[in-house]
């Protein structure tokens, strides 16, 4: 039976969506090899258009600051944008359950606060919150927890090479895992203009060098 | 049209302000105390107190010999009587004409004009008596044609019948009922009294001479021959309550229930006044000092569950030095408010039906109104001056970049440029001389060796060098 779902407005990946894009009223997982390897484009036209229709986009603990700009050109609307700060794994996973059960409609999207990774039983009360709201749900997890079970009605893992996102899927409703797409970069961006990467910290600090930029998660939660 | 009277007989009040901090389950020996430096004596005790044989009238040391765990409290009259005009003000949900009658720590509600839309008064009563248990206050209420009757009938425990069948309720009533002072029941024993009828048969000029014109008057003003204006309390837009806990405690989650019921009280006396409030400070007096925290709310509100919600939130967080003493909940800041009709559900097609708030101040109450926000552009071409934190929907339209990157890194990092590749630029940003914040740059959008595309700059002035101010995801 197929799921309620919302298309990506990406039509090659609605292609590999098994409900023919993104869930509704469940929790998606995007595992990133390196953060930023298109992986927020891949919900942008979905934000864009959950927010033009009054739907609020809900992002916490996102690593850094969105920039406005470029997030209006995109098409997004600000005014139903909503950003939420915590200062560890248990806050977040909390904020993430009120924003999925606190309002009706729109996109949460949960970077996880914190080193410790939550318990299955805890990403199933997200995954419970996330029906309950009808909406679409999507926390961003680091590539190395691909063995573990999870209680998500999908999971993505995504990893880039110089032109092209590579998008697996590793667990769908009723869908075979395994099947892959690969989706060039410069389309990803919408203009076209450049690609859009952004690298989580596998290095090893010593390895980036001072000269490197720290994309350490979270940085914004040492400002003031 | 006939008045009907409610009046509300606080039975136990000053020690229920002594003990209203406790749930009933807890039920630990309290008593009341006179306070008198020579011999104290036991005015009041609760259940458990009484099991012990702590019972009124008792010499203090003896109800200590009891009931070693024995707390006592003295009485405090100041704070009787504001405990009494909060009622006062909390009674206004069901009347428009409230009064104190401070002798016997009662409260005098005129329903008559309410009457039918509040069902008959009987049941009003016994729904008043039932609410203000669950605020801490034992009370017995009555009802009758005048308030001397109705304070009457809330001691009998019977209702009194209309104005026209008064006298023939009232005089098979014994003289006890009047509940004299003991000379004058004792005059009126003593002179072969017994029942209300025979004194009320008595000539009106001798009734007087012999027993004072003071029980004559009270006797017309329950038959309705002497007119019997009240003087109506006078609410005052705020609210200040304090409850001393029986028990310190030490953990929040054991200051629920206290708070919840101050918090109870208020949304009583805000429904009584029409209003709501955006802000409820709470002070938990400590051994050595005292914490102050605020609920906020986003609208003006009088939901309890609401307020109940938030303060949960707040106590999760809060962190206890020492074990809490004392509670005081005040609200300073009464707002005309417009109460949703209720029974209008959200409309899941409407987002204007779906609003934020709710979530909003769940949020914050936990996190802190700092860690819940919205972003909004402003005109200034330097990226790290270009937004602002805002309260939600509060943005702003601003320019269109869509070339930019999704993500801003707060502070500009230095790098070198030699180690990333250059994938498009330059792009001249160039501003600030009118502010003091003159500066010239060039963009370029650049890769690192493990794949992620980042936003660089060369700044020329004031700082020259490479920088890396943004991620594109």
């Amino acid at each position: 039976m197929r799921q309620a779902s919302v298309s990506s407005g990406l039509r090659q990946l609605d292609t590999l969506l098994p409900d023919g894009g993104w869930p509704l009223g469940a929790l998606s997982e995007l595992l990133v090899a390196r953060s930023g390897i298109g992986e927020l484009s891949l919900l942008l036209p979905l934000l864009a258009q959950t927010s033009r229709n009054g739907g609020w986009m809900i992002l916490i603990d996102p690593p850094w600051l969105p920039y406005v700009p470029a997030m209006q050109g995109h098409g997004l609307n600000l005014k139903r944008l909503l950003l939420v700060q915590t200062q560890n794994t248990e806050e977040s996973l909390w904020a993430c359950e009120q924003a999925l059960r606190g309002v009706r409609g729109g996109v949460v999207i949960g970077w996880l606060q914190g080193s410790q990774q939550p318990a299955f039983t805890q990403l199933r009360r997200l995954q419970l919150a996330a029906r309950h709201g009808q909406k679409a749900a999507f926390l961003f997890r680091d590539h190395q927890v691909a063995g573990q079970a999870t209680p998500a009605s999908l999971r993505l893992h995504l990893e880039a090479d110089a032109q092209r996102l590579k998008l697996t899927l590793l667990k769908g409703r009723g869908a075979h895992s395994g099947q892959s797409l690969r989706l060039r970069r410069d389309h990803l961006s919408l203009t076209g203009i450049t690609p859009s990467l952004t690298p989580f910290s596998t290095e090893p600090a010593g390895q980036t060098g001072a000269s490197r930029p720290s994309l350490s998660m979270h940085p914004m939660s040492a400002a003031p | 049209m006939s008045e009907t009277w409610l009046a509300i007989e606080l039975t136990h009040l000053a020690l229920d302000l002594a003990r209203r901090a406790q749930a009933p389950h807890r039920d630990l020996p309290i008593a009341l105390s006179d306070g008198k430096a020579q011999g104290p004596r036991i005015l009041d005790s609760n259940p458990a107190a009484r099991r012990l044989g702590v019972e009124p009238g008792l010499a203090l040391s003896a109800a200590l010999s009891l009931a070693g765990n024995l707390l006592v409290y003295n009485r405090e009259p100041a704070a009787e009587q504001r405990a009494l005009e909060r009622l006062a003000a909390w009674c206004y949900q069901y009347s428009s004409a409230v009064s104190i009658a401070t002798d016997q720590h009662t409260l005098l509600l005129e329903t008559g004009g309410s009457e039918r839309l509040l069902g008959d008064s009987q049941r009003l009563a016994q729904q008043l008596e039932q609410e203000l248990l669950t605020l801490g206050y034992h009370s017995r209420a009555g009802q009758g044609p005048n308030p001397e009757a109705a304070r009457l009938s809330a001691r009998l425990g019977q209702p009194a019948p209309a104005l026209n069948a008064i006298s023939a309720w009232l005089r098979p009533l014994p003289l006890s009922a009047l509940d004299l002072d003991p000379g004058q029941s004792q005059a009126l024993e003593q002179m072969g009294f017994r029942h209300l009828g025979e004194i009320m048969r008595l000539p009106r000029k001798a009734l007087a001479r012999r027993l004072g014109t003071a029980l004559l008057h009270r006797l017309d003003r329950l038959t309705g021959l002497r007119p019997d204006p009240q003087k109506l309390w006078q609410q005052p837009l705020s609210f200040e309550s304090t409850m001393d806990l029986a028990a310190e405690a030490s953990h929040c989650q054991a200051l629920l229930f206290p708070i919840n019921r101050l918090l109870r009280e208020l949304c009583g006396v805000l429904r009584g006044c029409d209003r709501g409030i955006q802000s409820a400070h709470i002070t938990l007096q400590q051994g050595g000092g005292e914490e102050v925290f605020t609920l906020r709310l986003q609208q003006p509100s009088r939901d309890e569950s609401h307020l109940v919600t938030l303060l949960q939130e707040r106590l999760e967080r809060l962190r206890l030095r020492q074990p809490v003493r004392r509670i005081t909940l005040r609200a300073d800041d009464f707002i005309a408010f417009d109460a949703a009709p209720e029974g209008l559900f959200p409309d899941p097609e409407n987002p204007a039906s779906n609003p934020l708030d709710p979530l909003l101040e769940r949020l914050q109450a936990r996190l802190g109104k700092r860690s819940v926000y919205g972003l909004r552009g402003i005109a200034d071409h330097r990226p790290e001056r270009s937004w602002q934190r805002c309260s939600p929907q509060a943005a702003a339209h601003s320019p269109s970049m869509p070339h930019r990157p999704l993500w801003l890194f707060q502070q500009p990092r230095r790098c070198a440029i030699e180690d990333y590749r250059v994938l498009a630029g330059p792009e001249r940003i160039e501003s600030g001389w009118w502010d003091g914040h003159d500066c010239r740059r060039d963009y370029f959008v650049v890769r690192d060796s493990g794949g992620s595309t980042l936003w660089a700059y060369r700044e020329y002035k004031p700082e020259p060098g490479w920088y890396l101010q943004g991620l594109f995801s």
